[in-house]
């Protein structure tokens, strides 16, 4: 999960390979708001394969690449 | 995951950040009062659980969002420098902080340096992209690749 300077530069990257996802900088932010919140709470419990799907689905990351189970 | 392991989990993230890196077995026995074999025992199962990530030799690895070891992905927040195991995890270290950041990295093709401000959790700089090469269902087969 890498950050690039722009698409031309993971195609560079891949050299022929098969593209992952190309996500946008600014939807990585909104995932990471989602997905990390609660990790430093004291009473965090583990997401559950559900929780996880639902906040990939409720940022748009939808489709079988990102089906997590 | 039991309660103790929970609360052994809970003390090791904390224990993080306050001491600005990974605490080790010791630290967390003393922090929690257990015993060092009893600690090492409940991270190889937060370990399978994917609650955190140990090495090869019980050491901490990573406390997701947060790295034990130096990476490419490298975060100043709260007046300290962490390091984050992915871009992604980088922004998480705001996240979990609730604090402004700045992300250092570089670009995998090019080598530039690529520095993202993070404000309120959002980068005001929005031309980079993010690559994610494992599918999602494959992400902790291999979670040090992925």
């Amino acid at each position: 999960m890498l950050v690039f300077r722009s698409e031309d530069h993971v195609d560079r990257w891949l050299a022929g390979r098969p593209r992952g996802a190309i996500v946008p900088i600014t939807k990585v932010a909104e995932l990471a708001e989602a997905w990390w919140w609660d990790r430093l709470d004291p009473d965090w419990r583990p997401h559950t394969l559900e929780q996880n799907q639902a906040i990939l689905n409720r940022v748009g990351l939808t489709g079988e690449f990102w089906r997590l189970g | 995951m039991t309660p103790d392991d929970l609360a052994i989990r809970n003390a090791t993230y904390r224990r993080f950040v306050e001491l600005g890196r990974a605490p080790t077995l010791d630290e967390i026995a003393a922090a929690t009062g257990e015993g060092i074999e009893t600690v090492r025992d409940a991270w190889r199962r937060l370990h399978d659980a994917h609650a955190l990530v140990v090495d090869d030799d019980g050491r901490l690895r990573m406390a997701n969002p947060f790295s034990a070891v130096k990476t490419p992905h490298r975060v100043e927040a709260a007046g300290r420098t962490w390091y984050a195991n992915c871009g992604w995890d980088a922004f998480g270290i705001g996240v979990v902080l609730r604090k402004d950041s700045t992300i250092r990295t570089t670009c995998p093709d090019c080598a530039d340096p690529i520095e993202l401000e993070v404000r309120a959790n959002r980068p005001t700089d929005a031309s980079p992209v993010f690559h994610v090469l494992v599918p999602a269902h494959d992400w902790w087969s291999d979670i040090g690749f992925t």
